[in-house]
């Protein structure tokens, strides 16, 4: 009998959680439950990824980013030589997987604010035909296997592919080798250190795959909220003889910006951490690793403990995307409060 | 400014949402657009402004002599003023309305200090001159609804406009606004159209009101004529209760309840065309009392009387009574087909 069941139980109104009138032996179970669930699923491999990382210690950590190096004067025999080198060359890469994986989570980040942004914009706020066919299409990369994507632009551009031809010859020159040379050569101060041929299994390939898995978080973040609000403030304010671009920036924009945050925190947490389609497309040359395809690489060398350790660099940032994710949600939720 | 409408008609798809439109309304003008849901009203002045775009080929939106049908929305000269307020939610009550003065071209732009003067003369006028730093939020409906029209108002529009601007207001909020509306335009003479499915807030408000049905202007006159003649059966219903009276040839009257006169039955001077009835219900509704009878066939007659004609009567409910009809609309033309 011990008040198993309170029947009249106050229902508050408005509050966010309905009082749960069940058994406390339910609710107990349901919370064991999930606390177990979470644990053997979520801590303890979190737990596990720093606890090996460090299972060198502190020193063994650092050293995979940075190295040990031997005083200058020290005499040293030919197969310490050789391991010193080795471990140079570990770090170097990386450090160059590191570089990769933030240089494209950079360059798709702005062209899916702007594809988001853009899609959300058509299907909520215009009526056409093939809206419908078009709102589905945006889901898709969420419905396909990565590495059938992967595939999919291996069959499409590589050798053999339809756009094959093409695609093997296309030189492009490398955003991050812009630099400065003066005046020298003409009115454009700038120019490009490098090029690549190619598109599959160059960086390239690497942001096409990441494109196409992350593409939808932000138009699927900003797309609820827009279809709620839509069109009358932008229409006030073209009304009241404001250009398209200043009605979008000073209405449009801070009326999602919340949203469209959230969207890029988890556009980004998934271009760093997509491993299946990036894998394909890479060819698995080390200059086309990225964080995920490193930490599989030393896997696959033995080298566990180096793995773990770049694995914890990911879970770290999975933390804070969590924390941040938190933060957005609570100013949301504010927001929206604040305009009702 | 006057605004002229020449035959305008819009379509969704197949249905027809807009018929052959002709209005012309004269500067200075207060008109209200009248009609139930879904009759066209929110089209009608949408297209006015711009916001949407009449059927290819209908006709033409003319202020002042000019054809404005291709000109932009921005760039009309109108204040609109939208049924959900559209304010600036994320703005304070002075941005909102300084909003339309800073998106103004550069070489055009007011100064800041101007800008400040123009939004606190605006925010004395809605009298919410202490809300300059509250957000939208932080209003009432009412306020909100006035902040609204503050921000129209700030471009100094030609026409304003307004979509029924107290519709989401209570009873109270919504007569004094109107009563303030009406107040505002003697002032500042702007020409406005506002749209509104209440008889009594279009009667009351407006220089002219136009009744819309099923996507046509039915009648386009002064609030008097149009209650008192009106043009056609669906304007004389629509625009207040009625009863409807089978005479002998099948042909029906129809009745106001004010134009109801109640004898005693003990009175001479009824005319000879009354007819007996008995009280079924008396309801008080401040100075009119809503009576209904139960004629000798068994039909239901609404009533109504001034407090102080149902005093003078002492009516008690279920009691005998006389009644006839002093004024019946009889002669409408038949309903077109369509
Ligand atoms: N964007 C639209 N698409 C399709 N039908 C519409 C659209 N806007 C209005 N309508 C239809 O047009 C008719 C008139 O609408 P509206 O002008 O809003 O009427 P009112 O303002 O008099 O209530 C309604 O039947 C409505 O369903
Ligand atoms: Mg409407």
């Amino acid at each position: 009998m011990a008040g198993a069941i309170t029947a009249r139980a106050p229902i508050s109104i408005g509050s966010k959680r309905a009082v749960a009138t069940e058994s406390v032996l339910a609710r107990r179970v349901l919370i064991t439950i999930t606390v177990v669930f979470l644990t053997i699923f979520v801590l303890v491999p979190l737990i596990n990824v720093f606890n090996q990382a460090f299972s060198k210690g502190f020193e063994g950590y650092w050293s995979v980013f940075f190295p040990p190096q031997p005083p200058d004067d020290a005499t040293l025999t030919f197969s310490q030589k050789r391991r010193l080198a080795e471990g140079a060359a570990q770090a170097a890469r990386t450090w160059s997987s590191i570089g990769l994986t933030v240089a494209v989570a950079a360059v798709v980040l702005p062209l899916n604010i702007i594809f988001g942004l853009a899609a959300a914009w058509a299907t909520t706020k215009f009526n056409f035909r093939g809206r419908a066919l078009l709102t589905a299409l945006i889901d898709l990369p969420f419905s396909v296997s990565p590495v059938v994507a992967g595939l999919v632009f291996v069959l499409l551009l590589g050798r053999n592919g339809i756009l094959g031809p093409w695609a093997t010859q296309l030189v492009w020159p490398d955003p991050f080798s812009l630099h400065w040379v003066g005046f020298e050569n003409g009115v454009w101060p700038l120019a490009f250190g490098r090029t690549h041929t190619g598109v599959i299994f160059t960086p390239l390939a690497i942001v096409l795959a990441t494109i196409f898995v992350t593409f939808p978080f932000v138009a699927r973040s900003l797309t609820p909220l827009m279809e709620n609000q839509g069109t009358d403030e932008e229409l006030a304010a073209l009304s009241l003889g404001a250009s398209g671009w200043r009605t979008f920036f000073k209405i449009t924009l801070p009326n999602v910006k919340w949203a469209l945050l959230y969207g890029v925190i988890l556009c980004l947490a998934r271009a760093f951490g997509e491993f299946g389609a990036v894998s394909v497309v890479s060819g698995h040359i080390d200059v086309n690793d990225t964080m995920p395809l490193r930490i599989e690489k030393l896997w696959n060398e033995y080298n566990n403990q180096a793995a773990f350790t770049v694995a914890s660099v990911l879970a770290f940032v999975a933390v804070i995307t969590l924390v941040a994710k938190s933060v957005v949600e609570w100013k949301a939720a504010r927001d929206a409060e604040r305009t009702n | 400014m006057t605004i002229e409408v020449k035959n305008i008609s819009k379509s969704y798809g197949a249905s027809p949402v807009l018929r052959n439109i002709d209005l012309k309304i004269n500067s200075g003008e207060l008109v209200s657009l009248l009609g139930p849901s879904g009759s066209g009203k929110t089209t009608l002045l949408r297209i006015i402004a711009g916001i949407e775009e009449a059927d290819r080929g209908s006709g033409a939106v003319v202020f002042d002599g000019e054809d404005v049908s291709d000109v932009d929305l921005g760039r009309r000269g109108i204040g609109f003023v939208f049924q959900s307020y559209a304010l600036f939610k994320h703005l304070s009550v002075f941005e909102n309305i300084a909003f339309g003065l800073r998106a103004k071209p550069r070489r055009n732009r007011p100064t800041e200090a101007q800008i400040k003067e123009k939004v606190q003369s605006l925010l004395e006028l809605i009298q919410l001159s202490s809300f300059a730093q509250r957000y939208p939020s932080q209003l009432s409906g009412g306020q909100r609804q006035r902040v609204a029209l503050a921000r129209a108002l700030a471009v100094e529009p030609r026409v304003l406009l307004l979509d029924e601007p107290f519709g989401a207001l209570d009873a109270t909020v919504r007569r004094e606004l109107r009563s303030w509306l009406r107040h505002l335009h003697d002032t500042i003479h702007v020409t406005t159209i506002f749209v509104t499915h209440d008889q009594e807030e279009a009667l009351e408000v407006s220089d002219r009101v136009a009744v819309m049905g099923n996507g046509r202007i039915e009648q386009f006159a002064s609030p008097q004529e149009v209650y008192e003649n009106p043009a056609n059966e669906f304007v004389f219903k629509f625009l207040g209760n009625y009863n409807v009276f089978h005479g002998r040839s099948g042909a029906g009257a129809l009745v106001r309840p004010h134009d109801i006169a109640i004898f005693r039955t003990s009175d001479g001077d009824r005319p000879d065309a009354a007819q007996t009835a008995v009280v079924a219900h008396i309801g008080f509704g401040g100075p009119v009392v809503k009576i209904e009878l139960e004629s000798d066939d068994k039909n239901r007659v609404d009533v109504e009387l001034t407090a102080q004609a149902y005093h003078d009567l002492k009516l008690q409910r279920g009691e005998k009574v006389w009644f006839a009809a002093r004024r019946a609309h009889s002669d409408f033309p038949p309903e077109y087909a369509i």
